[in-house]
């Protein structure tokens, strides 16, 4: 996990990036697909928390997500709660729910974390298709109403663009502080040995179920913000592939480096978007590319990057 | 004198080995304590029940007078228990003086909440935590490989990190396994210096060592074990003269028991 | 149809999609007692054995008595071909890294069966001409039996393989310490790919008998492989004997669930099951406990 001052110049460089974005990207469709990918880096920066800090995989992460976007759109739109409120209520169940998941799994060793929330996924998905009075079914539940900042709907792609970007530069600022403090060192800690971090007073599994629920709620608020914003949720967009494909871009960029999962994101959201001949072969391409990185380079981009950092560093000494 | 730490009767056994059986013995605060014994004595085991690793069968732990048994370990920290381990288990990917950070983690108290907003709070107490961390790698003359990520030290200095780590939030006992195994002579006598050291500043310390002639040197008060039982307990003089601890280290009369290396017998023998 | 018959009807159809969830169950438990990871392929072993009937049997016009070991060694090798190309080649030997490995390799090949046999379902024809038959009030076809009887057959060549060869005991001895077989001169790799090959070999039966009822299609294992994976855990994971009881149960549990309550939940069932045992007994119904040492 990334902390350090280097990161913050990294995150200004970013915040750069982002508001010169939209001059060069005029066109609608493209800036959706910045919007889409800004979610996905914040759903990812939250998964990568898991990752890297406990070294457990949720393979429910869509799921989390699903469900901030649902319980937010069914609460705004059928009990016409506000929209910011509807969030916060979406983000509290979904922390509730990631509790009772991560408690009992969470204090066992080996990978049940990823054998429950796959159980949990697969539930979701079928109760969202199952409870169509409430849903919307399998077609999906519309009339979501967008988010509003001082009175004005946050409606246009434009409007969201600076909505949702300024949320994942703030994920990404408020992922760093943890891992660069007390909290974050005890994490870190009891990923290398359990026994020798709790032997000076983490409280490892009690650590691990809140790192758990945190990157949960991360998933929730995306899923919120999801639903306000393009006004209709379908229960495809939150099944267990796209949970895999969630992994696939935390493990792409690097499992644990916040940075990693940023561009792991930002590598994957757009290509089945921009290339239209490619979402025939989607499948294949995900399938292969994660294949392939998980074989021959497990540290993903992130680590080609610190590899290199390190030659040059070994070079210039 | 109470003693700091009491151990009654400890029972505990893995798929019908007996690793300890009715296994008692008591710790002073601010002495050194050793537990000897040949390999498969129970040694190990009995520092893992009483920090709360495993929960023993039988019996019961006393620290400070009050019953511990079968704690989770990171609230025995929290109440001035910290311990070592004989298979090194530094925090690699974590840098020299973050491990020792992370030695603080008992009796610091801000959160995921503060630390995610960096609250003024949460960064008064990162300050003092450094500070604290830095002071005891002064202590143990690692000062200046602080920023070093922990998986670069050579063996000797990893040992001087766990202790460090062990020590920073001035427990009350320390319980060290094995903290000079694999060190060369000149870094077993600087050890040794330390422990005294640490023992004059008041920290108790229960190690389980092989080295013969260091456990001879620091402790004030050693327990023996053998196959799982407490055979003897008694000031260093006393033990060496113990019949039966004779007994076990050179089997005057039976045969030596599996597993006692012949050089402890040896140092045991001519001390 | 009296509430006798319509108990028996649900008990045959729970032990025929029982039997698919053992055999992917006992998928899983080869591949976990090998290499202790869970081999998220498992599925689309189910699947390719089905396609492969669709197309040996259906398309070719193979006799059954071929196209059945044909798909059988088909998916086996497919089953090497994935310890060989990508778990045993990964760099890192981190248990999550290889996890998705496997994940990733279910992703590859489900691209693949849907570029090479489209999206479409396909009927795969019956071991046996159908022919309605009655027992006890259930009404069913050979093809049920023909389920029961390979699954019950698959589970006596194991039995016998693990506990009379040779080659099944060093599969175990690799399971139970794999340092210690290596050391015995048992080439532990070759017993792993082996334990693929087996793995693949009981996905491929259970596609292949189960499609005749269900249609074959790219990714008709793999909620059949999830559930398969859910029996495992019910019946304790790693464990053989818990995989055939967890399959047997849950395949029951979910056809009475469905029919005391409603079919519309009946995916939901295993699931739940899952989550619950991972809850209240992560061993399973038949694991043994053991205490982990430092």
């Amino acid at each position: 996990m990334n902390g350090g001052r280097a990161f913050l110049w990294q995150l200004l460089a970013l915040a750069a990036a982002v508001v010169l974005a939209p001059l060069l990207v005029g066109n609608p469709y493209h800036l959706n697909v910045l919007n889409v990918m800004a979610l996905n880096v914040l759903v990812v920066t939250g998964l990568n928390l898991l990752i890297g800090f406990a070294g457990h995989i949720s393979l429910g992460h869509a799921a989390f997500y699903g469900l901030g976007a649902y319980v937010s759109g069914i609460l705004s739109s059928t009990h016409g709660w506000d929209p910011w409120l509807s969030s916060l209520a979406a983000a509290l169940v979904v922390a509730l729910v990631a509790l009772v998941i991560g408690i009992p799994t969470l204090r066992l060793a080996g990978n049940y974390l990823v054998m429950a929330t796959l159980g949990f996924n697969l539930i979701v998905t079928i109760l969202i298709l199952q409870l169509d009075e409430f849903t919307g079914g399998p077609s999906g539940f519309s009339g979501i109403p967008p988010l509003k900042v001082l009175g004005r709907s946050l409606a246009s792609d434009q409007q969201f663009y600076w909505l949702v970007w300024g949320a994942a530069l703030l994920g990404l600022l408020l992922a760093r502080n943890l891992a660069d403090s007390r909290v974050g060192r005890g994490l870190k800690a009891l990923h290398d040995s359990p026994v020798a971090a709790a032997a000076v007073g983490v409280p490892t599994a009690a650590y691990k179920v809140k790192v758990f629920v945190l990157s949960a709620v991360y998933a929730s608020l995306a899923g919120s913000l999801y639903a306000h914003y393009f006004g209709i949720v379908t229960p495809k967009t939150f099944d267990i592939f796209f949970s895999v494909e969630l992994v696939t871009m935390c493990l792409v960029g690097g499992m644990g480096s916040l940075w990693g999962g940023f561009f792991g994101a930002a590598f994957l959201t757009p290509l089945p978007q921009v290339l239209h001949v490619f979402d025939e072969y989607k499948d294949v391409f995900f399938g292969g590319i994660l294949l392939v990185l998980l074989i021959y380079q497990p540290q993903g981009l992130a680590g080609l990057w610190t590899r290199h950092a390190r030659a040059r560093a070994a070079r210039s000494a | 004198m109470e003693p700091l730490l009491k151990v009654e009767a400890l029972d505990m056994s893995f798929g019908g080995v007996q690793a300890l059986s009715e296994v008692s013995f008591s710790a002073l605060a601010g002495r050194i304590t050793a537990v000897i014994g040949p390999n498969g004595a129970g040694k190990t085991t009995a520092i893992n029940c009483i920090s709360g690793v495993y929960r023993p069968q039988g019996g019961r732990v006393l620290f400070g007078g009050q019953a511990i048994t079968g704690l989770a370990p990171h609230v025995l920290a929290r109440q001035g228990l910290t311990r070592t381990f004989q298979n090194l288990q530094v925090f690699t990917n974590l840098t020299v003086l973050e491990n020792v950070m992370v030695g603080l983690h008992g009796v610091t108290g801000k959160g995921f909440v503060s630390a995610m907003l960096r609250l003024p709070g949460q960064r008064a107490e990162e300050r003092r935590i450094r500070a604290r961390a830095l002071e005891a790698l002064t202590f143990l003359g690692l000062a200046a490989r602080a920023g070093l990520p922990a998986g670069q030290l050579s063996y000797g200095d990893r040992k001087r990190v766990e202790l460090a780590r062990a020590l920073v939030a001035r427990p009350k006992l320390v319980l060290l396994d094995e903290p000079v195994a694999g060190l060369n002579p000149a870094e077993t006598e600087e050890m040794g210096r330390v422990l005294l050291e640490v023992r004059r500043q008041g920290v108790g310390l229960l190690l389980v060592e092989h080295d013969m002639s260091l456990v001879m040197r620091v402790s004030d008060q050693v327990v023996v074990l053998h196959f799982g039982r407490q055979i003897a307990q008694g000031d260093p003089q006393a033990i060496q003269r113990h019949p039966e601890v004779l007994r076990t280290y050179l089997g005057c009369q039976d045969q030596p028991p599996p597993g006692v290396e012949p050089a402890i017998a040896l140092e045991a023998a001519h001390a | 149809m009296s509430g006798w018959e319509q108990l028996s009807q649900y008990i045959m159809s729970g032990l025929t999609t029982g039997s698919i969830y053992a055999l992917a169950a006992l998928g899983f438990c080869l591949i976990y007692n090998a290499t202790h990871i869970v081999n998220f392929a498992q599925g689309d072993f189910i699947s390719l054995g089905g396609l492969m009937m669709y197309t040996l049997l259906g398309a070719a016009g193979l006799p059954a008595l071929l196209a059945l070991p044909l798909a059988v060694a088909v998916v086996a090798g497919l089953g090497v071909v994935l310890e060989a190309a990508a778990v045993g080649r990964a760099k890192s030997r981190e248990i999550t890294v290889l996890i998705f490995i496997t994940v990733a390799a279910s992703v590859l090949f489900r691209g693949v069966f849907k570029e090479v046999w489209g999206k479409q379902a396909l009927a795969v024809p019956p071991l046996s001409p159908d022919v309605p038959l009655k027992l006890l009030g259930a009404t069913f076809t050979p093809q049920n039996l023909w389920i029961l009887g390979i699954t019950l057959a698959a589970i006596a060549v194991l039995i016998y393989f693990f506990n009379h060869t040779l080659t099944g005991r060093a599969v175990r001895a690799v399971a139970i310490n794999p340092k210690a077989a290596a050391l015995m001169g048992i080439d532990t790799r070759r017993m792993v790919r082996l334990s693929f090959a087996l793995a693949g070999a009981l996905g491929a039966l259970a596609g292949a008998i189960i499609t005749p009822i269900t249609t074959a299609s790219y990714n008709v294992g793999v909620l059949m492989g999830l559930k398969g994976f859910a029996a495992a855990v019910l019946g304790g994971y790693g464990n053989f004997l818990g995989a055939i009881v967890g399959g047997l149960s849950l395949g029951l549990l979910e056809s009475l669930g469905a029919g005391a309550l409603s079919s519309t939940y009946k995916d939901v069932i295993a699931f739940v099951v899952l989550l619950l045992v991972l809850f209240v007994r992560p061993r399973g119904l038949l694991g043994g406990g053991e205490e982990t040492r430092v």
